[in-house]
């Protein structure tokens, strides 16, 4: 055990010396977590901010007193929409709907012809699709208004229209809410801590046999299982720091939220970043033994990092399967390595508790995963050094 | 004293009905003393790195024995390998480590305490005239400073068996002699078996009290350089080695 510590601490120090890479890994891995939020909440507060704004872009509105003093009550204010709107919403630089009020809109309504009003948007531009539902809605009132109106005037009650009162009611908590938004961030956590110890897994094994310093390694008298546990813990070591400091990165990047609604729904505390760790300091240790038996197979640095990327886009792509399945979540995705981590990272953002029970498979694959790829590094590690 | 008997590894080579079987050594045998510099001496492919792989643990012998002072080293190598120093034909060393960092995580792997492997490592360092390097890096070193730390590293447990694979590839003439003197000194003062592998004649004349001379895979002749001029009839080492070497293979 002895002589594992020191390959361990030998290998920490030569990783932790290799300043430029580590700064890089660093650097890429605290600042996920700021951007990530700034980006989302500067997003969600575009989107509060029009649907606050309470605007409403029109053309020949001068036609309709009747419409403009119904949009007008409704706390809306009416702005003339530019002459070229058709191109500028097809070329997205406009971003609200346009209403279109034909000339003869107070004759017809006086003449209970239904005028008709146009309203003008692109399904290809999401900005003005997203206020569409409101602008419609609002002309819609102004319909069941002037509706209820006539009614009333020929001594119909209203009611008679309306046999069922529909009501909504969103089950979703604000955290939950928050969690479709915020969603993406388990798995940039997650790619951080795969960048995190994949350059120092390939340097232990491949770039060892690169340098040609295995074979002189192996001529010490030193059971091949104490260095390879050596290694591994070192690896795993860098790969943990790299999950820390992402994870508490996302604490005081709390604070530079623009939105208000996001910052009231995106609650990260230290219980949640502790939750978190549970889940990806085995996951990095299991990753840091992948990683390792991957590389131990190839002769150079270069070569090990082509084999890497298959590694990679595993991990990469098993989250995805949340997204191809709409079946939502099943017992088996806790049983696969990163779709678990992810699943569950999920839920702590959804304000969810995560039971112990949830935290076992996740663990005991990891366990699993690393005992079985250093023992396999172990074996490889002779061959390797003369090969 | 290290004692190989009859030993033998075949690589097989490609795989599925391509695949070849390559005997590098069949049948090498050879003693080695203590306080005698013993050279490996054979043409490129003999065999020479593989048999003193075999020596050093590091791939298993098909047949044959290997004892390092009586330690079987299939059986026993940790211990055998506490005994060897060895210089391989990979010397690899950790850029990003200092020449005594490099040194004394070897010392460390070997057992000795942090202090006593730094001490060493000074004594190595003052002997192989590596002391002004010592707390450099080793990233922008020579060839020359590298194989001095590379063998400072090997050394640094004080073995009494030196095993070298071509310790002088790619040294200059200094560098070369001042090798040549250091192991000098471990053989007369120090009492050490130093068995070393080369293909280049000079230093066998120079350095070896025996002489192995090995051509594929075995054994062909084996005694001081004196003898094995006596026993050709010649007066050139060159010429002498030549005929024993490939004398056989090609009449």
């Amino acid at each position: 055990m002895s002589l594992a510590w020191i390959v361990f601490v030998k290998e920490l120090l030569d990783a932790l010396r290799d300043r430029r890479t580590l700064l890089v890994v660093v650097l890429s891995s605290v600042a996920v977590g700021p951007v990530m939020l700034v980006a989302l909440s500067a997003l969600v507060a575009g989107m509060e901010q029009r649907a606050e704004s309470r605007e409403l872009h029109a053309v020949g509105m001068e036609f309709a007193p009747t419409l403009r003093n119904y949009i007008e009550r409704q706390g809306y204010a009416i702005k003339v929409a530019p002459a070229d709107h058709e191109q500028q919403l097809v070329s997205r630089r406009f971003g609200d709907p346009v209403v279109v009020v034909p000339k003869d809109f107070e004759r017809d309504l006086a003449e209970a012809v239904a005028p008709v009003v146009e309203v003008i948007s692109s399904s290809a531009n999401t900005r003005a699709q997203g206020s569409l539902g409101r602008i419609v809605g609002l002309l819609q009132g102004f319909n069941r208004e002037q509706a209820a109106l006539r009614l009333a005037y020929r001594g119909v009650a209203p009611a008679l229209l309306q046999p069922l009162k529909l009501e909504e009611r969103d089950l979703a908590d604000p955290r939950s809410r928050a969690a479709q938004l915020t969603s993406m961030l388990p798995f940039f956590v997650l790619m951080a801590v795969l960048y995190g110890a994949l350059h120092a897994a390939m340097d232990t094994t491949a770039g060892e046999r690169e340098r040609g310093s295995l074979e002189p390694l192996l001529m010490n008298p030193v059971p091949r299982s104490a260095l390879v546990l050596g290694k591994w813990g070192a690896v795993a070591c860098v790969g943990m720091l790299v999950a820390v400091l992402s994870c508490f990165s996302f604490l005081p990047a709390q604070w530079l939220l623009r939105s208000e609604t996001l910052a009231a729904m995106f609650h990260f505390g230290l219980l949640e970043a502790a939750q978190f760790l549970a889940l990806l300091l085995p996951l990095a240790a299991a990753l840091s033994a992948v990683l390792m038996a991957v590389a131990i197979r190839c002769k150079t640095f270069k070569e090990a990092q082509a084999s890497s990327t298959i590694v990679i886009l595993a991990i990469s792509l098993l989250p995805l399967v949340t997204v191809f399945n709409q079946d939502g979540e099943r017992p088996w995705h806790l049983w696969v390595p990163a779709l678990a981590q992810i699943t569950l990272m999920g839920r702590v953002l959804k304000g969810e508790t995560m039971a112990a029970t949830d935290l076992l498979p996740p663990l005991l694959v990891a366990a699993l995963l690393t005992a079985l790829c250093v023992a396999y590094v172990a074996r490889q590690l002779r061959r390797a050094a003369v090969r | 004293m290290i004692e190989v008997k009859d030993l033998a590894k075949r690589f097989s080579r490609g795989r599925g009905a391509k695949a070849q079987v390559v005997p590098a050594v069949q049948g090498l045998s050879f003693t080695a003393s203590d306080g005698v510099i013993t050279g490996l001496l054979g043409p490129n492919g003999a065999g020479k790195t593989t048999t003193l792989r075999m020596i050093a643990a590091l791939i298993e012998p098909d047949a044959g024995q290997i004892h390092v002072d009586g330690i079987d080293v299939a059986r026993d190598p940790g211990r055998a390998l506490a005994r060897m120093g060895v210089l391989s034909d990979a010397r690899g060393l950790y850029p990003r480590l200092t020449a005594r960092e490099n040194i004394v995580y070897y010392g460390r792997l070997q057992g000795m305490q942090a202090d006593a492997a730094s001490a060493r490592a000074e004594q190595l360092a003052e002997m192989l005239e590596l002391k002004p390097l010592l707390d450099r890096r080793t990233d922008g070193f020579s060839q020359g400073e590298r194989m001095k730390t590379a063998l400072a590293r090997a050394l640094v447990h004080d073995p009494s068996h030196i095993i070298l694979d071509e310790p002088t590839n790619g040294l200059d003439v200094l560098s070369t002699r001042s090798l040549r003197e250091a192991l000098r000194h471990l053989r007369d003062d120090q009492r050490k078996c130093i068995v070393f592998s080369t293909h280049i004649m000079q230093e066998v004349e120079r350095l070896c009290d025996q002489v192995v001379v090995v051509s594929h895979g075995r054994t062909v002749a084996e005694g001081s350089v004196e003898q094995l001029l006596e026993r050709t009839g010649l007066t050139d080492f060159e010429a002498c080695f030549v005929q024993l070497a490939f004398g056989e293979a090609t009449p």
